[in-house]
């Protein structure tokens, strides 16, 4: 049966990020120098060209952009200037709105007003939220050891309440992605019969690469592995203390330095600033093909997280410090920039990818023994 | 006989080493040494590279000091050097004819491995050489005057190029065109591939100018039907058939020196092709049909809609078995072409691009192939066997025609959407080139196209001296190269006037009256036409200047009434003794 050619399927794309796709004319020299390319997975060259074709059938069934950690090495070789590597990213966004069955992802990367408003409305609702349900208003009294009592002013259990629903719908909607992502990519794809145990066999993949990212090995420069480690760790450290560990994570009680609740604060403090410094410097400079093109996504991933960042300091700063006012508004902005980042950044937008990655090289690990498997029952 | 009256000639013979490509497997020194002792050999040497310059001077000083008469030369092909060694003998003052040479490298150590063998061989051709050379006679060149009129047949591109260069250096040019206008094929098409030109810009100049100028006289609606003499002397027998132009039936004989053919091309017969619905589907057409759409102002499917989609469909008739093998060279960028033309009247209309390979081998083809793409032109390969099937599109589509194509960069089997297709038809050879090729004596390929005299070194000359070939009438090319083609004809036609007069070889047959029965078989077989028959003396009569010395006339002369000219049959015999003297 012959698949439809959609060549309006470009201009579509293009909402995801502008890239001359349409320039390549599949000469393969990016397949070739990329370190990420193998027999079975051929990229970037193959995805460019469901793309130019506008398969986009078969594009959702793609997992090669995932494999992709955008070295850019292919655009930089690339004789037509077609930039391979920002295509790849393109795709990725791409992916993810097709992952996305609410159809919240697509809205968020396709429209500056939806991304931004989604931010500013749930920020500002936070803000209200905090403001209007607090039993204490500012508590000016400080704890014997000189800190602000913000358990009075916030209440711990009630704050607690409210990040488990948080944590429980983005992790609904994560999980309900990764498993559309799972039925396209897997299930949908006829040419593949996976034996039910290949799942079990592989999943050691997907730990592997989620905790060490040694994917990133591969390509020439390895301080973006570096510092992307550095990151991710800090960010799911920080995810799992505030959202899953809240009551021991805020205290009235001022810990000494060295107890785990602050040294591993100041960890993850210091390796998301050190994260973000690296990425931001990258992008502002466009260091390398890798920064060179930045999406509205990119910048909002890195604005709202260096923000949650600073007032985390500043609210921890003014705590400490007995500055009861200071911690009150701190508290509430700090709240008004997690929450949409963690509500729109991690279900419907670039951080979705934390997840997306190592399930994509998970199935694609799976993928490649099912063949094998295949073969021989056709021989 | 020369030979016979001298007592006894004086023999020179020289072996070459080529460097080392003769000399690693033949031991020239005993081959010296061997002719050496034949009779009538004064002396025999060898020496490095006999071409070079101190190599042609030993022949020269040993000619004076010993009075040689004959020379011997063993080394290479007489195609490569024998011009060489000739002149050598010429500033010896020796007559040129007085030479002969033993092919021992091509002939002999190039195709042997065994050194005695070849040694043995390369003797055998000496003495083979030394006998014959014996038995040559001292000739001499002719030299005939130059008519410096010449003949154009063929009024497109490159045929109105090659008449205006000639009249412009001030010679009178007969330009014959079958049609009713001068243009060519180019006169059918809108704009021109990289630059987008306007190809009636580039016409429109040409034919005001032989308009202006008096020195071309164009002859439209008409043939060339009679071409005799030989270069130099042509006479020519001009047709007019048109009767808007010319009284029908009249015949003009001109007399010209030099011919051009630039005769040209016509377009494939997409029909052929049953793939493709040519002539079934009304909307798909061939690049010409598409180029006279745009001319008209209005590219539309055959009920008047403007195309959605367009695909557009390469190589047809060219680079496939069934068809022609070759390649046309213009449809590539004539196909990226016609996606900018129909983008800018339709810049929402998808084009897709079907296409085996893209050759965009010329200046600014590469540019423009990226340029094409950049206007979002959507390129689909398919493999060379394995052509597209275009057919009728259901109820439910939104276009008129479907495409399936094996896409080759993607391996997927898919269908294309498509209002409009348009076929990029290949070239080939005219129906009446085999007419033109014997009119004017000259050879083509398997595919009908002219055959140059030399694929690189003499890309407009032809076998035939005065006949010269231009433009697409020899291989599809592009307009750049019929042009350049066309001005070097005439650059070649030009330094021939400016000589005045022109050497023709001594080497050709000829017929003793006396013998000739006048039973004419020679007239039939002769392949460059150069035997006449004279009605008054009822004998057969060679024009030297046409003849190329093949002996075909010598062998079918049933009286032997014809000798070959340093071809004789004492020298052709003399020689097969003497490879067998050994």
């Amino acid at each position: 049966m012959a698949i439809r050619v959609n060549p309006g399927f470009i201009n579509d794309l293009n909402r995801f990020g502008k890239e001359n796709i349409e320039l390549c004319y599949q000469c393969g020299d990016c397949s070739a120098v990329c370190p990420h390319s193998d027999e079975f997975y051929k990229f970037p060259r193959k995805p460019i060209r469901l793309l130019q074709m506008g398969l986009e059938k078969k594009v959702e069934t793609t997992l090669e952009p995932w494999l992709c950690y955008y070295c850019g090495d292919c655009s930089d070789l690339c004789p037509r200037d077609a930039n391979p590597g920002d295509t790849m990213m393109i795709l990725r966004r791409y992916l993810t709105s097709v992952y996305d069955w609410t159809g919240l992802s697509r809205k968020f990367y396709t429209s500056h007003w939806w991304e931004i408003g989604a931010v500013f409305v749930i920020g500002i609702l936070i803000a209200l939220l905090f403001s209007a349900f607090n039993p204490h208003g500012i508590v000016t009294t400080l704890t014997p050891d000189g800190g602000v009592k913000i358990n009075e002013m916030f209440p711990v259990e009630t704050v607690n309440i409210g990040a488990h629903i948080m944590l429980i719908s983005i992790a609904s909607f994560l999980i309900a992605n990764i498993i559309r992502m799972w039925y396209l990519t897997l299930l949908k794809d006829r040419s593949v019969r996976i034996p039910f145990t290949l799942y079990f066999r592989k999943l050691y993949q997907l730990f592997v690469h989620f905790l060490t990212q040694k994917q990133f090995i591969k390509c020439k420069d390895r301080s973006y592995w570096i510092f992307h480690l550095l990151l991710m760790s800090a960010y799911v450290l920080m995810f799992v203390l505030i959202v899953g560990n809240l009551r021991w994570f805020q205290t009235d009680r001022i810990y000494s330095w060295y107890q785990p609740q602050r040294l591993l604060g100041y960890y993850s403090t210091l390796g998301l600033l050190a994260g973000l410094a690296f990425f931001s410097w990258g992008r502002i400079r466009k260091i390398g093909q890798k920064f060179k093109f930045s999406h509205l996504s990119d910048w909002i991933f890195i604005i709202l997280l260096f923000l949650t960042t600073t007032s985390g300091i500043l609210l921890h700063f003014f705590r400490l410090s007995g500055m009861p006012v200071a911690s009150y508004y701190t508290y509430i902005i700090h709240m008004a920039v997690l929450v949409p980042m963690l509500c729109v950044e991690v279900p419907f937008s670039k951080w979705s990818h934390l997840a997306y990655r190592p399930f994509a090289i998970y199935f694609a690990e799976i993928k490649k023994s099912a063949l094998p498997a295949r073969k021989k029952n056709d021989a | 006989m020369i030979a016979d009256k001298k007592a006894s000639p004086r023999i020179g013979v020289y072996v070459c080493w080529c460097g080392t490509n003769i000399q690693k497997i033949v031991d020239v020194e005993d081959v010296a040494k061997f002719a050496s002792g034949l009779p009538n050999v004064v002396l025999a040497k060898s020496y490095k590279y006999m071409c070079s310059n101190p190599g042609q001077e030993m022949i020269i000083q040993d000619i004076r000091e010993h009075k040689l008469d004959r020379i011997v030369v063993a080394a290479c092909s007489p195609n490569m050097h024998e011009r060489t060694f000739r002149n050598a003998l010429r500033s010896a003052g020796l007559n040129q004819y007085l030479f002969e040479m033993a092919n021992i490298r091509e002939q002999c150590s190039w195709v042997h491995t065994d050194h005695m063998e070849a040694t043995e061989k390369a003797k055998a051709l000496v003495s083979a050489a030394l006998a014959r050379v014996e038995l040559h006679e001292p000739l001499e060149n002719m030299s005939v005057d130059m008519c410096p009129n010449s003949l154009v047949i063929g009024g497109g591109i490159s045929g109105m190029t090659a008449a205006l260069e000639l009249a412009d250096s001030g010679f009178i040019v007969y330009l014959v065109e079958k049609d009713d206008h001068l243009g060519g094929n180019l006169a059918r098409v809108d704009l021109t591939a990289p630059y987008l030109y306007s190809a009636r810009d580039l016409i429109t100049e040409k034919i005001i100018r032989i308009k202006d100028n008096r020195k071309v006289i164009v002859y439209l609606g008409s043939k060339v039907t009679e071409l005799t003499g030989f270069i130099g002397n042509f006479k020519a027998t001009i047709q007019s058939y048109d009767n808007r132009y010319n009284y029908p039936g009249r015949k003009v004989n001109v007399k010209v020196g030099n011919v051009v053919v630039a005769t040209g091309y016509k377009e494939f017969d997409a029909s052929r092709i049953v793939h493709y619905g040519y002539g079934k589907l009304p909307n798909v057409i061939t690049s010409f049909e598409l180029e006279k759409m745009i001319r008209n102002g209005s590219v539309e499917t055959r009920d008047g809609r403007a195309p959605k989609y367009v695909a557009i469909v390469h190589c047809v008739g060219s680079r496939s078995k069934e068809f022609h093998s070759y390649c046309s060279r213009v449809c590539c960028m004539t196909a990226l072409k016609y996606a900018s033309e129909i983008k800018s009247a339709h810049p929402d209309c998808y084009i897709s691009d079907i296409y085996v390979d893209m050759h965009a081998f010329g200046k600014g083809h590469e540019e423009f192939y990226r340029k094409s793409s950049e206007a979002k032109t959507l390129f689909l390969m398919y493999e060379k066997g394995d052509r597209p099937v275009i057919h009728k599109a259901g109820p439910k589509d939104d276009c008129e025609m479907l495409i399936e194509v094996n896409e080759k960069l993607s391996g997927e089997h898919i269908e294309i959407p498509a209002d409009l297709v348009v076929l990029m038809v290949g070239m080939e050879a005219r129906e009446d080139s085999g007419e033109i090729a014997r009119l004017v004596n000259i050879s083509q390929d398997k595919d009908g196209w002219f055959i140059e005299s030399h694929p690189k070194l003499e890309p407009v000359a032809t076998t035939t001296d005065g006949i010269f070939i231009a433009g697409t009438c020899v291989a599809p090319k592009d307009i750049p190269d019929s042009v350049a083609q066309a001005r070097a004809a005439a650059a070649r036609i030009l330094a021939r006037i400016a000589q005045g007069k022109i050497e023709v070889d001594a080497v050709y047959s000829e017929v003793n009256e006396e013998i000739c029965s006048g039973c004419r078989f020679c007239n039939q077989l002769c392949p460059y036409s150069a035997i006449e028959f004279n009605e008054e003396k009822k004998c057969s009569h060679i024009i030297s200047a046409l003849c190329k010395s093949c002996g075909v006339c010598v062998a079918a002369c049933p009286s032997s009434a014809i000798k070959g000219r340093h071809f004789t049959d004492q020298q052709i015999l003399a020689q097969v003794e003497g490879l067998f003297t050994l």
